[in-house]
């Protein structure tokens, strides 16, 4: 079957009204479990899991992935609005969308997310149907080698997202492997500081963390304040459309940030974490005025919000063409077709050309969908700001103690929630990067497990990340990111300098 | 005398026999509320599948509904903690490792599998395949074994450290005799990915992990674990007496249902029998083979003593583990 006629068939299959009713049910219900704090597309799929016991496997398949990419859209919105990413990606978003919504360009700041993550998508689905074989060799031409040296070089590029000192930025981190190195150690089965907490055994909350350090920290950050003085003036529709000022630098971003999404979702794993990030970092160094970054720069939402919704498209195809998934939801997702007696794997595309191309052509439907869906409530969303704080902020709390309540039913990681937020109170008040602590939890201990997995595969030959190629090319990228960082510290050091002369 | 002990002896039967009968209605009037069913992984895996083909009939047959809540964390230990903690009409669905090997590798684990826990019924088995990437030079295993003659020349991925695929690759080297190096990943997902790559040699791993990848072409099994041929890969040879390996040669993991000891054997009784009755039936047999289960129906008494076989089985293999560190 050649791609055309892949395609034709796909949307045949993706017209279908039942499974347009279910790609669109998909939609609606992923943005709204992006949208509330901290309920993201796990706990809406681990919900509809049982349902799809009752509708056919196409129409299952679709309603799950339509939550799943629906999700990134909804996240953007807490993210924007209130500070409060439920993902590793979408505490990017907030970097600068946050600003925006302080600065009143709220509408503008979530217009330009929606359109970036429509644009990322639609891309996104493209380098899928293009690159798709391409693609998922890529996935077992990774070893471990190549992911720590990759992941090295993710976490030395986005550790200039952080504003001020190298030092401040450099502490984040740091204290984010650490939070990351709880739980119990993969290569040894050792516990490590979980304190005889059965409870920590696998970690720290992912969800728990991000809540805590961000929305959690900025409510009490807010209490501080005195109440808003009113409800802020009525915004008209022409002040949410982004002006042609706006869509001009947006286009850039959206292009790299899609082209860094499409190649990373692709690797099972991190994909779109790293991608997020790295596409903030790329932003910020190739901006003419890096110092508008974390203060609303418009570019800074677009290109991550591009990069993630991007690499959630490709992150199918591990997961489609080989059997492989990549995180735990397209696990889940896995596991519903497995319901099915569809075995994904190597032999799917030949054995169920029907679900392989129906979805690609549905992912294209449920994109559209989620813009057109998406657009009118904008207003709505904007609006919500009106809501005074002594009604918005418990109203906050309670969800975000349902969402984080929701990822492994665990009352501990409620207090857990607690103890973050007034940590991440005072790093926030001392002007430290709260992302930059998730980025290093994040990738910490990933970089830790493959760097072992790697030395233990040469048996302790360090050459390991030298002789492989892709290794070594990340290898020679982050040299390169450092020396450059390095030159251009010094040079602004001596134009400083000189300017004092 | 006789007849005043005989009378005694009659009051004391009939007493018995009351609570006996009184236990047996309480059975009857059972449940009179919700069962909560603890499984110890994330809906989707493979237990909760498990747990939600189980609980569906089971729903209908006690006339009340079966709440599966998932409590993942610490490979299922957390969800048995959890049954404990909160009694009343709490049972669980859970794997091996939480009532075999955990009081090993888990320090503070917070209860005694012998002690704290009721066995209800075995649900189901699942052997494990020793995989290898197309290219692997040997087809069988005698040619697996004598590749690996040298100590550590052959590397395996498992589930990580403690996990039933690393001990169950321990088990099998300690009776073949060779030294195998080992590399802990932390899903058959990696693993597979891993040898696909031809980062590592080979991996002990769930059936249905390795199949896909053996009808694409791109792996071979060697061996199957258990004892019998396993339907959902007919042709992989039993390990069992091959390539001088003993007769007796087996390692399955398992799936099984569990009550807070101090349950009342009547209750423990009629879901036995309700288990047992769904297992019996077709559909539910096909579904879990489909998945890479086969039903093991049998009494609480047969479910108390795998746990203790597999207790001093898997107990010997981390002694020999943790003796080569």
């Amino acid at each position: 079957m050649t791609t055309v006629d892949g395609l034709a068939h796909g949307l045949a299959v993706a017209l279908q009204p039942s499974v347009l009713i279910y790609s669109l049910l998909g939609a609606v219900l992923g943005t709204l479990v992006g949208v509330l704090p901290g309920i993201g597309a796990m706990a809406a799929i681990t919900l509809l899991l049982p349902i799809t016991y009752y509708i056919s496997s196409e129409a299952a398949l679709v309603m799950l992935a339509a939550v799943y990419y629906g999700a990134q859209y909804g996240g953007a919105v807490a993210s924007i609005l209130l500070r409060l990413p439920g993902t590793p990606q979408s505490a990017v978003t907030t970097l600068d969308g946050y600003p925006m919504a302080q600065q009143g360009r709220a509408g503008v700041a979530l217009f330009t997310a929606m359109i970036s993550s429509f644009a990322g998508s639609m891309l996104g689905i493209v380098i899928l149907v293009l690159l798709a074989g391409w693609l998922s060799g890529l996935a077992t031409s990774f070893g471990a080698a190549d992911y720590a040296a990759m992941m090295v070089m993710g976490l030395v590029a986005a550790s200039t997202i952080g504003e001020g000192r190298l030092a401040k930025s450099l502490a984040m981190v740091v204290l984010g492997v650490i939070l990351g190195c709880v739980g119990t150690d993969v290569n040894s089965g050792a516990q490590r500081f979980t304190f005889g907490q059965v409870q920590l055994i696998d970690g720290i909350n992912l969800v728990a963390l991000a809540m805590g350090l961000f929305g959690l920290a900025e409510i009490i950050g807010n209490i501080r304040k005195a109440e808003r003085d009113g409800p802020p003036a009525r915004v008209s529709l022409r002040e949410l459309v982004p002006t042609r000022d706006d869509l001009r630098r947006m286009v850039a971003p959206i292009t790299r940030g899609t082209a860094l999404g499409g190649f990373f979702g692709a690797l099972p794993g991190t994909g779109s974490t790293i991608s997020s990030f790295l596409s903030y970092a790329l932003e910020r160094r190739v901006a003419r005025q890096p110092e508008r970054f974390g203060k609303g720069a418009i570019e800074g939402v677009a290109g991550p919000e591009a990069a993630n919704n991007s690499a959630s498209i490709t992150a199918f195809v591990p997961t489609l063409t080989l059997g492989i998934p990549g995180d735990p939801i397209m696990a889940l997702m896995l596991g519903a077709l497995v319901i099915h007696g569809i075995q994904p794997g190597p032999m799917m595309l030949e054995a169920n050309p029907d679900m392989f191309w129906g979805l690609v052509v549905s992912f294209g439907i449920g994109n559209l969908f989620l813009l057109v869906l998406n657009l009118p409530l904008i207003g709505i969303w904007v609006s919500m700001l009106r809501i005074p704080f002594r009604w918005l902020y418990p109203a906050i709390i309670i969800f975000v103690c349902l969402g984080v309540y929701s990822v492994r039913g665990s009352t501990f990681d409620i207090v857990m929630v607690a103890a973050i937020g007034a940590i991440g109170y005072a790093l926030t008040q001392a002007a430290f990067s709260p992302a930059l602590l998730l980025l290093g939890f994040v990738l910490g201990p990933l970089i830790e497990t493959n760097l072992r997995r790697a030395l233990l595969v040469s048996r302790g030959d360090p050459m390991i990340f030298l002789e492989r190629p892709i290794a070594c090319g990340f290898v020679i990228a982050t040299f390169a990111l450092l020396i450059y960082g390095f030159v251009k510290r010094s040079d602004q050091g001596s134009q400083a300098s000189s300017v004092a002369d | 005398m006789i007849c005043c002990q005989t009378r005694r002896g009659a009051a004391v039967a009939a007493f018995l026999t009351g609570c006996a009968l009184s236990s047996a209605a309480m059975a009857q009037d059972w449940p009179a509320g919700p069962v909560h069913v603890f499984v110890g992984f994330p809906a989707g895996s493979s237990p909760d599948t498990i747990a939600r083909i189980v609980a569906e009939p089971l729903a209908e047959a006690l006339g009340q509904p079966v709440v599966v809540e998932n409590r993942p964390g610490a490979g299922g230990v957390i969800a048995v903690q959890q049954m404990l903690a909160r009694g009343d009409d709490s049972f669980g669905i859970n794997i091996n490792g939480p009532l075999t090997t955990a009081q090993r590798l888990i320090p503070d684990l917070g209860y005694d599998p012998v002690a704290d826990i009721a066995p209800v019924g075995l649900i189901a088995t699942s052997p494990l395949v020793l995989a290898v990437g197309a290219d692997f030079p040997a087809d069988d295993l005698a040619g697996f074994i004598e590749a690996a003659a040298e100590p550590e020349a052959i590397s395996y991925g498992s589930v990580g450290e403690g996990s039933g695929a690393h001990l169950t690759a321990e088990l099998f080297a300690n009776a073949a005799g060779v030294q195998l190096f080992h590399i802990p990943f932390q899903s058959y997902a990696e693993v597979t990915t891993s040898i696909l790559g031809g980062e590592i040699d080979s991996g002990f791993m769930a059936p249905s992990a390795a199949l896909p990848q053996v009808e694409a072409g791109t792996m071979k099994m060697l061996g199957v674990t258990s004892a019998e041929p396993f339907a959902q890969v007919p042709d992989v040879p039993v390990i069992a007496g091959t390539a001088g390996l003993p007769e007796n040669f087996r390692a399955e993991l398992w799936n099984a249902f569990i009550a807070p000891a101090g349950t009342d054997p009547a209750v423990i009784e009629r879901l036995n029998a309700e288990l047992n009755t769904i297992l019996a039936d077709e559909e539910v047999r096909e579904r879990l083979l489909a998945m890479g289960w086969q039903a093991q129906p049998g009494t609480p008494d047969d479910l108390a003593q795998r746990i203790r076989d597999d207790t001093a089985l898997w107990g010997g293999v981390i002694d020999t583990v943790q003796a080569a560190e």
